[in-house]
């Protein structure tokens, strides 16, 4: 059994009056992928938002290899190891692409390996070796994407959050994106997936949940949530 | 008359270093958190005061002070923000405009208290270089030379430094600079402290060359503004450029025209610029 790097339990928050939230749990096991699946508007990024503290948890608790970060700021979360990619990617566009990866080294942990994580990341997308010097804003929304997950890289996570990293992606882009996170796994990096591509998404899950209405409605392996016919009704179109 | 010429363009380019100085200090806050500083002017004056007692009580040369009232302009921004603006960063600019305001009036009106509106002027003689016919203050050309080190400080902080990243990165995306671990609050402190720390270091500058009362800030954010819009707001560089700009102006047209026709033809360009490219002369977007 996997030591367990994420809980969260019986979470509410919202936006001002509007509760998107209604008492959500689960656990992200140490050295796993855990995928978040869900329609659009179930509260997929809400629970993001609240896992890495942009967003104050109104109830419940989350905690982080045993340590309850609940009432923690986002950087703090994020000097412990918890990195994002966030959705729409977030990169600093008046920035080069190598300051934009300086930025994912900000925290102390981060910044003593810089170089060698550095190399890593470019070893990961050569590509954003030869546009180094350019501003991120001139890159093509693949190449932001891709900047976006090295610069999250950078930030050496502890736990690797992803939310939506293939949306508005060319088909070969998305493909490209998975097999990323599939190395990445294979590294031994926790991750959490927030994805809209169901079946590639299944595909390299180890465990997965289904989200509706701001609640978790089912939950398995990658494997038996596929093979589930609600799944498959619901969510796969066959 | 050629050496005329020459005095103005001369004094108008150390001029408008200063002049471009004060307004990065604007366009910093301005660039990085949306906010219209308006108790600018007051800052600056709060500088020349620092500057002159500085000089009057502990006899540091003005030009030694500017260190010190950088980093006293550094520290009462950082708090000016966390009392005053803090709270409000993300509500509308109406919001932050009127708590800058009434920072000013504070300023001003505990300045006007304790240091009456009786004008004051640093005692200092320095000498003069003479370029030719034209005589020029040394106290123009250290303050020009000052303006320039300080703007060189001021880029390498905000492009070699951790911290000077983080603003860059916050002023971009705050957002993001949470979640790459920065402490975005901090950094916005940070950030207004500087932008004051400038506007201070600008009017200690200024109370080289100037008499001031704690009114005297006024002129200088006006021209800021104008500055701004010249080089387009949240472009330093493009504000010092604006800085020359406006101070080669103001000392040519004066050699033809009364000297209080300058804020009159100041405004002038600020509409025209508003008319004709509203994002700025030099502004990239």
């Amino acid at each position: 059994m996997n030591d367990i790097a994420l809980t969260v339990e019986n979470l509410e928050t919202g936006y001002g009056e509007l509760q998107i939230l209604w008492g959500v749990s689960l656990t992200v096991r140490s050295g796993q992928l855990t995928t978040i699946l869900g329609a659009n508007g179930a509260g997929k990024t809400t629970l993001l938002r609240a896992v890495t503290g942009i967003l104050p948890a109104w109830k419940g608790k989350i905690t982080f290899k045993g340590e309850d970060i609940t009432s923690l700021s986002p950087h703090k979360r994020a000097s412990m190891g918890i990195v994002m990619v966030p959705e729409g990617r977030m990169i600093f566009p008046e920035m080069t692409v190598f300051e934009n990866l300086e930025m994912g080294a900000f925290t102390k942990r981060a910044r003593e390996n810089m170089k060698d994580t550095m190399e890593h990341a470019l070893t990961l997308f050569p590509r954003l070796k030869e546009r180094l010097s350019q501003k991120a804003g001139t890159l093509s929304g693949g190449e932001q994407q891709m900047l976006a997950i090295a610069r999250g890289l950078m930030a050496k996570p502890e736990i690797f959050i992803f939310d939506e990293p293939s949306l508005g992606l060319a088909p070969r882009l998305v493909i490209e994106v998975f097999e990323i996170l599939l190395k990445l796994k294979e590294e031994g990096i926790t991750m959490l997936l927030v994805e809209q591509n169901v079946h590639l998404s299944l595909a390299i899950s180890d465990y997965a949940y289904i989200l509706a209405e701001g609640k978790l409605v089912m939950e398995g392996t990658g494997e038996e949530l596929e093979q589930s016919d609600e799944v498959r009704k619901a969510y796969l179109g066959v | 008359m050629v050496s005329a010429w020459i005095g103005a363009i001369l004094s108008g380019i150390l001029l408008g270093l200063l002049y471009g100085l004060a307004a990065i200090g604007l366009n910093l806050i301005w660039g990085v958190m949306n906010v219209i500083n308006l108790s600018h002017g007051a800052f600056i004056a709060l500088g020349m005061f620092s500057s002159y007692f500085l000089a009057h009580y502990l006899h540091v040369s003005p030009f030694l002070g500017v260190v010190f009232v950088l980093g006293f302009g550094i520290v009462i921004g950082m708090i000016t923000y966390l009392v005053s603006l803090h709270k409000i960063i993300s509500a509308p600019e109406l919001s932050t405009l009127l708590a800058t305001y009434s920072v000013s009036l504070i300023i001003i009106g505990l300045g006007t208290f304790i240091f009456t509106t009786n004008p004051r002027a640093i005692d200092i003689h320095l000498g003069s270089v003479s370029v030719g016919e034209t005589v020029l203050p040394m106290t123009k050309i250290l303050t020009g030379l000052f303006s320039i080190v300080t703007t060189a400080w001021f880029y390498f902080f905000l492009y070699k430094t951790w911290s000077g990243k983080a603003i860059r990165s916050v002023s971009m995306n705050r957002d993001a600079a949470e979640l790459m671990g920065i402490n975005t609050t901090a950094t916005l402190a940070l950030a207004f402290g500087i932008g004051v720390g400038l506007a201070m270091t600008a009017g200690s500058l200024a109370a080289t060359i100037f008499p001031f009362t704690i009114l005297s800030g006024g002129g200088y954010e006006l021209k800021s503004f104008v500055i701004c819009v010249l080089g387009g707001l949240g472009s330093p560089i493009g504000a010092l450029v604006g800085g020359l700009v406006l101070g080669l102006i103001e000392n040519l047209v004066t050699l033809k025209i009364p000297t209080s026709y300058v804020p009159f033809l100041e405004f002038l360009i600020l509409v025209f610029i508003l008319i004709v490219k509203p994002t700025g002369l030099l502004a990239r977007r």
